[in-house]
């Protein structure tokens, strides 16, 4: 019984931790390298895993978590996650057939989305366009992380939740 | 990862409309933030006052690590460093030689023209417990809020210069939104040619100035303080050089927030004051030496001019035989429904009504 809520709320609690983690109001090497979306990679992963561990209201929560604790607008990030939500869960048999490089090409499709939602988001807000390097430092950063956190996404949900699609 | 017999048979047909409902939701949520923030701030503030102890500790090793990369990196270059520091202090006594001699002939100035004083700044020391830089954001979390009289729009220095103002204030914690930051706008001065002008951040290393007022003459090297304009930041603080940028302009700033651990909140009170109330010297026909007008009837009181109206017959006899009495022996007081309203010992003489009749 313990161990099924464990592996339930697992998915969400790692997400909020990457938000965490990630807006850590720390600076890496005086600020040069931006922080990585850490929030956005157990969404993307458990959406294409176990999507009933990952409904959308949670994807919505770890965005709105994003949102307040980034310092940034309000709803920003949310509209960015459930648009990236949307758009893997309607094109999900695609991005779960994706493996080794291709499945980092999934995410980095997927970052791409959140980080284009929210650069529009961010335009229209202020009603002027926003530099662009900073948002590729941070997809690329994100991209770069997805590897290493998917590793590590991979054992937790074997050692939490159960088998993976690829031990079938 | 592929694997042919893995069947994805989980439905989404009822994520539909959780997803819908939620967009909408998503992008309420952005119109709300755009026409009133102040729930999110507060969240914000709480958040930060609550993480606060956790982050001074946290911050260290970092700032440790941040720290000596910086030394590393400026290691290499410590005979350079030196020469130059070393022309820089012989050019600096000169002109430190120059600024007291100026320093009190201004003051001799000042009392000689009787100017009005500069107002009065306080400042807050704060520690910077974290700094963050998003795509959309830089920021900087200082460990003093309300209770330390912190105040939104205030502005934050260092020993350099000015680094940002504070934007948020929970009450042991305040966030500070940089001079780069995109959301940044300040009133500038540029020095010397005091041109008026605007500092706009744009997330890059130096920010951009704006709004140049027609025929300002502006170079590369001109020095850019605050200007003061509407009363939130003080004038005259240091913030940067002018840069050329293609057809524009960008200030090289001073501070370096990158850097910074401690920062100055300065607390700014220029407050308005009210106009001097006009005495009867200063309108206008007694200043031209004429005779006031004669105020109208509504204004005078009755007692003195107008016609009184015929009172009652009681109130008529009471004054005349019971007012003197107080005034010249302390007799027995008459019954209280028979006395009259004792005169008022700070009231002007013609206020008296026995004096008057």
């Amino acid at each position: 019984m313990i161990s099924r809520i464990l592996g339930a709320v697992t998915p969400v609690l790692l997400a909020m931790l990457g938000v965490m983690i990630a807006n850590l109001p720390v600076s890496f090497l005086g600020g040069i390298v931006p922080a990585p979306l850490l929030g956005l990679m157990p969404v993307y992963f458990w959406c294409l895993v176990r999507p009933d561990l990952m409904p959308p209201v949670w994807a919505f929560s770890v965005g709105l978590l994003e949102d307040i604790l980034s310092g940034g607008p309000p709803g920003v990030w949310t509209l960015a996650f459930i648009t990236t939500y949307a758009v893997i869960d309607r094109q999900r048999d695609v991005f779960a057939g994706l493996s080794g490089l291709a499945a980092m090409l999934g995410f980095a499709v997927a970052a791409t989305i959140a980080c284009a939602t929210a650069y529009g988001v961010e335009t229209l807000y202020y009603w002027r366009i926003p530099p662009l390097a900073p948002v590729m430092g941070e997809l690329a950063m994100s991209v770069f992380f997805y590897l290493p956190v998917a590793v590590f996404l991979g054992s937790v949900h074997r050692r939490l939740v159960g088998p993976l699609r690829s031990d079938f | 990862m592929a694997n042919g017999t893995w069947r994805n048979t989980r439905s989404r047909g009822g994520y539909q409309l959780p997803l819908t409902v939620l967009f909408v939701l998503a992008v309420a949520i952005v119109l709300i933030g755009k026409a009133q923030s102040t729930l999110f701030d507060r969240a914000r503030a709480d958040v930060t006052d609550w993480m606060a102890p956790g982050l001074r500790i946290v911050h260290r090793p970092f700032d440790w690590v941040s720290g000596s990369w910086h030394n590393v990196s400026e290691g290499f270059g410590v005979y350079e460093e030196n020469v130059r520091l070393k022309e820089e202090n012989a050019r600096l006594r000169q002109w430190q030689t120059a600024a007291i001699m100026l320093q009190s002939q201004v003051k001799r100035y000042q009392s000689l023209l009787h100017a009005v004083p500069d107002p009065s700044l306080s400042s807050v020391l704060a520690h910077v417990i974290g700094r963050a830089k998003r795509p959309f954001l830089e920021t900087m979390i200082l460990d003093a809020g309300k209770a330390n009289a912190v105040k939104p729009g205030q502005a934050v220095i260092d020993a350099r210069g000015m680094i940002g103002r504070i934007f948020l204030a929970g009450n042991h914690t305040s966030w500070v939104i940089l001079l780069t930051d995109l959301n940044s706008r300040i009133p500038v001065t540029i020095e010397p040619e005091h041109s008026p002008a605007l500092l706009a951040g744009d997330n890059q290393k130096a920010p951009m100035l704006e709004t140049l007022a027609q025929g300002a003459k502006v170079k590369p090297g001109d020095q850019v303080v605050s200007s003061g304009d509407g009363g939130i930041l003080p004038p005259g603080i240091p913030i940067g050089t002018v840069i050329a940028d293609g057809a524009g302009y960008r200030v090289a700033l001073l501070s370096d927030p990158a850097t910074s651990q401690e920062v100055a909140v300065v607390d700014f009170k220029n407050p308005v004051e009210a106009p001097p109330v006009p005495t009867a010297k200063d309108l206008p026909v007694t200043a031209a030496g004429l005779p006031p007008a004669a105020p109208p009837p509504s204004a005078i009181p009755a007692a003195t001019t107008a016609p009184a109206p015929p009172p009652p017959a009681s109130a008529a006899v009471i004054p005349k035989p019971v007012v003197p009495a107080p005034k010249k022996d302390a007799g027995p007081k008459p019954p209280a429904a028979s006395k009259p309203a004792a005169p008022d010992p700070n009231a002007p003489p013609g206020d008296d009504p026995v004096e008057d009749q």
